[in-house]
């Protein structure tokens, strides 16, 4: 319990940070709507000139855009990745720590089991997703009420959000793991930005319309938002993919981290 | 039971020596001292002691247990690595307040003590103490819960001679409670005021364990004189010179053996100036140990 409130301190401040980043970033996205809305032919032509893989990566699909829900996939796109980078951030600064700020001949010598401190930090790490995620989607729900001009779904709106959860919880596996392969991880940051950005920009260049294998590749075509609007559902297969990768990311971590050699400071 | 259990203990990093099958045994109250130069495998032995890495044959025990299968068996361990880091932002309180959580007793009365011993603010943020400051938060964080077992990775680097007076005295207060202490330098002198017995490592090898009184009896020194007429070799041509150079009218040599009797040699000379020093642990090593290494 101990290391668990010490983590939560230690990740506060740059979990407010995240927070506050991604609901500016949607917030900045809603305040544009009211005039794309007005504007709906005019906007669609528009788009309909930008090639295929460009509106991929901007989470642009055309047919539905202007509706209030339409438009917020385009939001959630945005916010996604930006929630992809700090979870897995969050993932491979969270084991390295020790070893990063040379702690380790600290926390490490203490009277417990190194599974108690992942369990400890794997804990306060999702905490901090969990509490990312539930701010974001009040703050959210708020915005989208307040530029909505129809109504819309609220349990598609929840699944649409919770993708956030589920691509945050997949990045943030694959981050603990890779941090497992580095004896001292100098700077976090290009290591989780590099592997964000490459599955996104993979992401872009599958077409989303085909279900061929291909979308396996990215994470970030796991939940397609327009097929969560049509259907009222996420892809099972998909679903099940992200839930494998998670566990077995997580499961692998505590194995390799239980054996490793904590090396001295130099 | 031997507090700490060293046996057949082998490291080894792909194909870089760490340590090679060590041995060793410290008895209840005992201070025992682990010397060896830079690079020896001091550290290696100590981490593995620990539980920080793992061996790759052989074990290595506290309390009869092995620190990786029974974490729990550090609640009665303190330990002072050579150099300190902690958490950033942290107050020297906090950190000590949290480190104490994890014993499940309270420290606070023990903290503030060893503070005042110390010399340490405790309301200070631990980011603006200075190296020697940051040493100080080190050895009361290893101290506050009363280790039976306290080790000591080169504890001195850092302080100055006045806190290091302090330090020794704190440390041979707990050794009178009955802490056993597990001290590894590559000072020899220090460890020389301290120990009741010494292991010296050399390229991941114990090369010898000895007790103090015999080290004692042996002391090393660095001996320069300077004499207003020659000096010639057969002068100091007694057991326990080595190195010996001569300079024009000075001469330069370890010695090692009774002080008495080489002084005695000294005093027939007419000297213009001389020094007495401690030599430096790598060159006790080369004169003496590496032949027998």
């Amino acid at each position: 319990m101990n290391m668990y409130l010490h983590e939560l301190k230690m990740l506060r401040k740059t979990t407010i940070i995240w927070t506050c980043a991604i609901i500016a970033i949607a917030a900045l996205y809603l305040s544009m709507y009211s005039s794309i809305a007005n504007d709906a032919a005019g906007f669609k032509v528009l788009l309909e000139g930008y090639p295929p893989q460009v509106r991929a990566m901007l989470g642009v699909s055309i047919d539905n855009i202007t509706s209030p829900l339409g438009f917020y996939t385009m939001v959630i796109t945005f916010v996604v990745l930006c929630g992809a980078i700090q979870a897995m951030n969050l993932g491979v600064s969270l084991l390295s720590k020790e070893s990063r700020e040379r702690t380790a001949d600290f926390l490490l010598v203490k009277p417990v089991s190194r599974v108690a401190i992942v369990n400890a930090k794997l804990l306060a790490a999702l905490t901090m997703l969990f509490a990312t995620d539930v701010l974001y989607f009040a703050a959210v729900s708020i915005l989208v009420r307040a530029v909505a001009q129809s109504g819309f779904s609220g349990e598609v709106f929840l699944m649409i959000n919770l993708t956030l959860l589920f691509i945050q919880l997949i990045f943030f596996a694959l981050g603990v793991f890779v941090s497992m392969f580095f004896n001292k991880i100098r700077s976090v940051l290009p290591i989780s930005l590099g592997t964000v950005f490459a599955f996104y920009f993979l992401g872009a260049l599958v077409v989303t319309d085909k279900n061929d294998g291909f979308r396996f590749i990215s994470p970030f075509k796991y939940f397609d938002t327009s097929y969560i609007m049509k259907n009222s559902s996420y892809e099972a297969p998909y679903l099940i993919v992200g839930a494998i990768i998670v566990v077995v990311a997580i499961a692998a971590s505590y194995v390799i981290y239980s054996r490793k050699d904590i090396h001295a400071v130099s | 039971m031997s507090i700490i259990e060293i046996k057949n203990l082998t490291k080894s990093y792909g194909n870089a020596r760490g340590i090679v099958d060590v041995n060793l045994n410290v008895e209840q109250g005992e201070i025992f001292g682990f010397i060896g130069p830079n690079g020896a495998g001091k550290s290696t032995a100590i981490r593995t002691l620990l539980g920080l890495i793992y061996p790759t044959s052989g074990s290595a025990a506290i309390f009869g247990k092995s620190c990786i299968e029974h974490p729990e068996v550090r609640k009665e361990l303190g330990y002072l690595p050579s150099e300190v880091f902690y958490y950033d932002g942290m107050r020297v309180m906090d950190l000590l307040k949290y480190s104490d959580s994890f014993y499940k007793k309270d420290c606070t009365n023990r903290i503030k003590e060893l503070a005042e011993i110390m010399d340490l603010d405790l309301k200070k943020k631990i980011d603006d103490l200075s190296f020697g400051n940051k040493k100080k938060v080190g050895i009361v964080q290893g101290l506050l819960h009363e280790p039976k077992l306290i080790i000591l990775d080169e504890p001195t680097s850092g302080l100055d001679p006045l806190m290091q007076q302090k330090f020794f005295e704190l440390i041979a207060l707990e050794n009178k409670k009955g802490a056993t202490v597990f001290f590894s330098s590559h000072i020899l002198g220090e460890v020389q005021k301290m120990c009741s017995r010494v292991a010296f490592i050399k390229e991941g090898k114990i090369i010898k364990l000895e007790k103090m009184s015999t080290l004692q009896e042996n002391s090393y020194k660095r001996i320069r004189i300077e004499a207003k007429s020659g000096i010639t070799k057969e002068t100091f041509n007694l057991g326990g010179v080595s190195d010996f150079e001569i300079k024009g009218d000075s001469a330069n040599f370890i010695f090692k053996g009774n002080i008495n009797s080489i002084l005695k040699k000294i005093a027939e000379i007419d000297l213009r100036n001389i020094s007495i020093e401690e030599p430096d642990l790598e060159e006790i090593f080369m004169h003496y140990y590496a032949k027998e290494g």
